[in-house]
């Protein structure tokens, strides 16, 4: 029963600002797909023209192949969690989560008989009677997603749910939110900007930013191999250098940062020499103490944080760089040594000169 | 939001409805008296009654006595609102929930009741101006004119003052009184480098209103100025004039009333703006324990202003029980006052002020809700003129509005004067700024993603409305209107201008007794008014379960 979103060339303006213009995007049936960008990206504002809160100035939105645009809200058969829950307080949180029933001519037996499978479902059958206001932030999230599930939708949306809460708690709840769509199955889109949580519920990922989709894709790939410097920088924390690229003949590439020489054997064949910016994550850095081979750094300063340390460096034209290394048994590097750091030339990733274009080929893959 | 074209109708066809309202009943009146202002006899245009009026001392000079009064008791209510304010803030006072009610009790009453029973305690023949006489053998000849308006004027209205102030301190951090307290600062240089300054705009703000209803008010001057003769007295009698009445002056007169009070109104704007902060009290300030002589002087001090301020409903609770013969007492208890009052032939009165407020305070909580709603949440052009037009019968005097009305709908197919409904309409109109006010204030702390929650549950924009945003404004909207409640029936400027015998109620009754010299049966109807006005705000104390208050 679930169904596929097909988002198509779609365009939003709000008086002479237009915000998005011409997004396209599929989302397949049942899946957990998650817009993430920073704020004022247009995800919040996609997420509301899928819903009919914003109006759709162009292309078309399709859900299980039909056009929605002009469905109202109130006929879209969607559930939406808000970010400050929107929990009606005049009604107790089974009249919160009978609501969209009643709305829907459902028979009074009916209504108990859900109201209590979802409360079951969402482990707040103890809280059936109370009113909302003297609940906490987990527990109004409970219901809201109770709530919006409830009416069975055939699509679910989540606007930013876990940004009230205290970091316990969401990530507590980003596991319920996660294992709750599953049960049900429902295809689900879920508009953060945070993106530790992004990474941990989707099944996909939308890389938003400026109203334009930058990468679409699964968590891992977006990590480990993001489509621009944009999202390398976004995602996690990247280290961007400038390096060059020597030669790429026969799969095998040189590439070159200051007088460090490495090899790499996947970048795209048709990738010239020329200048690079070259995208190193802080784990993928190897320290070498022994030789001279390597980027050369200084130490700034160190913080050891149990399972790992995390170093501070400054190459010699004065950018910063951060590394994070297994913690070991040995002393922290004092600072102000001077080391060299290698890469781990298979996670690297190398970008064009102006970070659009990923060098990388992932065989057949964008 | 786009949620159909048919449900947009809706909402569209409410606002164009309420602007036609408006329209009808505010801008066509006024707009009526700035057209007459202008009109001579002959059908030509002409300034000539503002050139009459400036010309002749007689006239003008009205006006400035009206400043110096006006001027006068702002001042000292704005003095005394803040430091009543202050003290029951920052002491503690015993009894100061009691004192709080009856500094609010001794605000709701009308002012010219203020003035009869000032006259009463320390008129020519006074039960004051009496004692002093006897004592120090005086010839006190009691206070009139300047001094009794301004005394009347300022007692009446520092509770206004107060309630602002003592709201604002409310939400007044503590720790910005502690940070100044550990950065060596004295109490006197916290409450003025401090405290006064975050205050400034409540304090402006309430100070227009005093300002705006002294200024309008012509019961006041009218029973104890006796020869200060303050320009509503004049507009007054140019419009209700027994020996001549000349309409295109008074409409003249009218027309400065409000252009006075429009300048005062942007300036109080424009300065309130520039001063305005946003605070939020994470720990309110709390009233301590204050020893000795200090302890001794607060008390005293909030006691003798609270006592002063709730004499004048005392003087007329206990006349209300006195005989009298002609306008004096002879001294012995009686309930024959309101046995006069009561007998069948009077009591349409009564009825009258209670349906009248009823009816009034329905329609404005209705209009005001929805009018809220429609300039908070469906802003368009169209709105954002319906809120410029709601709120301008905030500046009109009742005066000014009553002779307007007048003016407007005294022939078809607007045969409205004499009529219960003129007076219903203008009580109507004259709260419905306030009321906006305080619903905007309420749907502004609803997020309108609950609303959207209810729509995208299959509810339609109506239900969502009625069944999600109405219940939630309600418990505020309530005690809103039982303070509008509490207001409209003391209202006496636009009833007095409008009323016929049908529709007399009691704030006219009790005035027209007084003119009469009638104080037995004045005291017995003020009584009646006092009454129903504690227990009303009994009833708001018990709904809003709190003790704040805003007008």
């Amino acid at each position: 029963m679930s169904v596929a979103i097909n988002i198509e060339n779609v365009v939003k303006r709000f008086g002479k600002d237009t915000v998005i213009n011409g997004l396209s995007l599929d989302i397949k049936p049942g899946e957990f797909f998650t817009l993430l960008g920073p704020s004022g990206c247009g995800k919040t504002t996609l997420l509301r023209m899928i819903i009919g809160f914003n109006s759709i100035e162009g292309g078309q939105i399709k859900i299980d192949g039909k056009v929605i645009n002009d469905i109202p809200t109130n006929k879209r058969n969607m559930g939406m969690v808000f970010q400050n829950y929107a929990i009606f307080p005049h009604m107790s949180v089974k009249d919160n989560i009978a609501f969209g029933l009643k709305n829907r001519k459902v028979s009074k037996e009916e209504i108990n008989k859900k109201v209590d499978e979802i409360l079951k479902i969402v482990k707040i059958d103890h809280l059936k009677d109370r009113m909302p206001q003297k609940l906490s932030g987990g527990q109004q999230q409970r219901i809201a997603l109770a709530r919006a599930i409830v009416i069975h939708p055939e699509v679910l949306l989540m606007d930013e749910p876990l940004s009230n809460l205290d970091a316990k708690l969401r990530t507590e709840m980003r596991n319920a939110i996660k294992q709750i769509q599953q049960q049900v199955g429902i295809t689900t889109v879920y508009v953060t900007h945070d993106q530790e949580e992004a990474l941990a519920v989707s099944d996909r990922i939308a890389v938003m930013n400026g109203g334009v989709i930058q990468q679409i894709d699964t968590p891992k790939h977006i990590y480990q191999r993001p489509a621009n410097i944009f999202v390398s920088t976004f995602i996690g924390l990247s280290n961007v250098i400038n390096g060059v690229l020597e030669s790429n003949d026969n799969g095998k590439a040189q590439v070159r940062i200051g007088d460090y020489r490495f090899t790499m054997s996947n970048i795209k064949k048709e990738c010239t020499q020329g200048p690079v910016k070259v995208s190193i994550r802080p784990e993928e850095f190897i320290i070498n103490k022994e030789t001279k081979e390597g980027i050369p750094v200084v130490v700034k300063s160190s913080v050891f944080l149990g399972v790992a340390t995390h170093y501070f460096l400054e190459t010699k034209d004065g950018q910063d760089i951060e590394v994070i290394q297994d913690s070991d048994l040995e002393e922290l590097i004092p600072n102000g040594t001077l080391i060299h750091l290698k890469v781990q030339t298979q996670k690297i990733n190398v970008f064009s000169e102006d970070g659009s274009r990923s060098y990388i080929d992932r065989g057949g893959r964008a | 939001m786009n949620t159909g074209k048919k449900k947009l109708n809706m909402w569209l066809v409410l606002t164009l409805g309420i602007l036609a309202l408006f329209l009808i009943f505010v801008v066509f009146p006024i707009g009526l008296i700035l057209y007459k202002s202008i009109l001579m006899e002959d059908g030509s245009i002409s300034f000539s009654y503002f050139t009459k009026f400036f010309s002749k001392k007689f006239y003008w000079s009205t006006l400035i006595n009206s400043f110096k009064v006006t001027i006068a008791s702002t001042f000292v209510s704005a003095v005394l609102g803040l430091i009543m304010a202050y003290l029951l803030r920052s002491i503690k006072i015993k009894g100061s929930k009691f004192l709080n009610i009856l500094i609010v009790i001794s605000y709701l009453s009308p002012p010219f009741i203020g003035a009869y029973a000032w006259v009463q305690l320390l008129g020519r023949n006074g039960f004051i101006t009496r004692i002093i006489n006897t004592l120090f053998h005086t010839q006190f000849s009691g206070i009139y004119g300047f001094a009794g308006i301004v005394l009347v004027f300022s007692l009446q209205s520092f509770p206004l003052v107060y309630m602002y102030v003592s709201g604002a301190l409310k939400n007044l951090d503590n720790s910005l009184n502690e940070a100044a307290e550990s950065l060596g600062c004295s109490v006197v240089q916290r409450v003025w480098r401090v405290i006064v300054p975050l205050i400034t705009p409540t304090l402006l703000a309430s100070s227009l209103l005093v300002f705006m209803r002294v200024f309008s008010d012509f019961g006041t001057p009218m029973l104890i100025g006796e020869g200060y003769k303050t320009f509503p007295v004049l507009l007054y009698s140019q419009f209700m004039g027994e020996v001549s009445t000349d309409d295109h002056y008074a409409a003249a007169l009218c027309v400065i009333v409000i252009v006075i009070t429009l300048v005062l109104f942007f300036l109080q704007k424009f300065i309130g703006n520039r001063l305005t902060y946003s605070m939020s009290a994470l720990k309110p300030m709390e009233s301590q324990k204050a020893s000795g002589l200090r302890n001794v002087l607060a008390h005293g001090f909030v006691y003798m202003v609270t006592l002063v301020a709730v004499l004048p409903q005392i003087t007329v609770i206990s006349t209300s029980f006195m005989e009298t013969r002609g306008a004096s007492y002879t001294g012995k208890f009686t309930l024959e006052n309101y046995k006069n009052i009561l007998m069948p032939k009077n009591v349409t009165t009564i009825t009258n002020t209670y349906l009248f407020g009823l009816a009034a305070i329905l329609l404005v909580v209705i209009l005001g809700v929805l009018i809220s709603y429609l300039t908070v949440r469906k802003k368009s052009f169209l709105t954002s003129i319906l809120d410029t037009l709601t709120m301008f019968p905030y500046i009109i005097p009742g005066s000014v509005l009553g002779i307007s009305f007048l003016y407007a709908f005294n022939k078809k197919p607007l045969l409205l004067s004499g009529t219960a409904i003129i007076i219903i309409i203008s009580l109507c109109i004259r709260r419905m700024p306030y009321t906006i006010r305080s619903s905007t204030a309420i749907i502004g702390q609803i997020s309108p993603s609950i609303e959207e929650a209810a729509i995208s549950l299959g509810a339609t924009e109506r239900k969502s409305f009625i069944k999600v945003t109405v219940p939630m404004m309600m418990a505020g909207v309530l005690s809103g209107a039982i303070m509008s409640w509490i207001t409209l029936i003391s209202e006496l400027s636009s009833s007095i201008i409008l009323y016929t015998s049908k529709t007399q109620t009691l704030t006219v009754a009790i005035y027209a007794e007084v003119i009469r010299s009638n104080f037995g049966n004045a005291a017995a109807y003020s009584t009646i008014l006092t009454v129903t006005s504690i227990l009303s705000l009994l009833l708001f104390f018990k709904v809003s379960g709190n003790n704040d208050i805003s007008v």
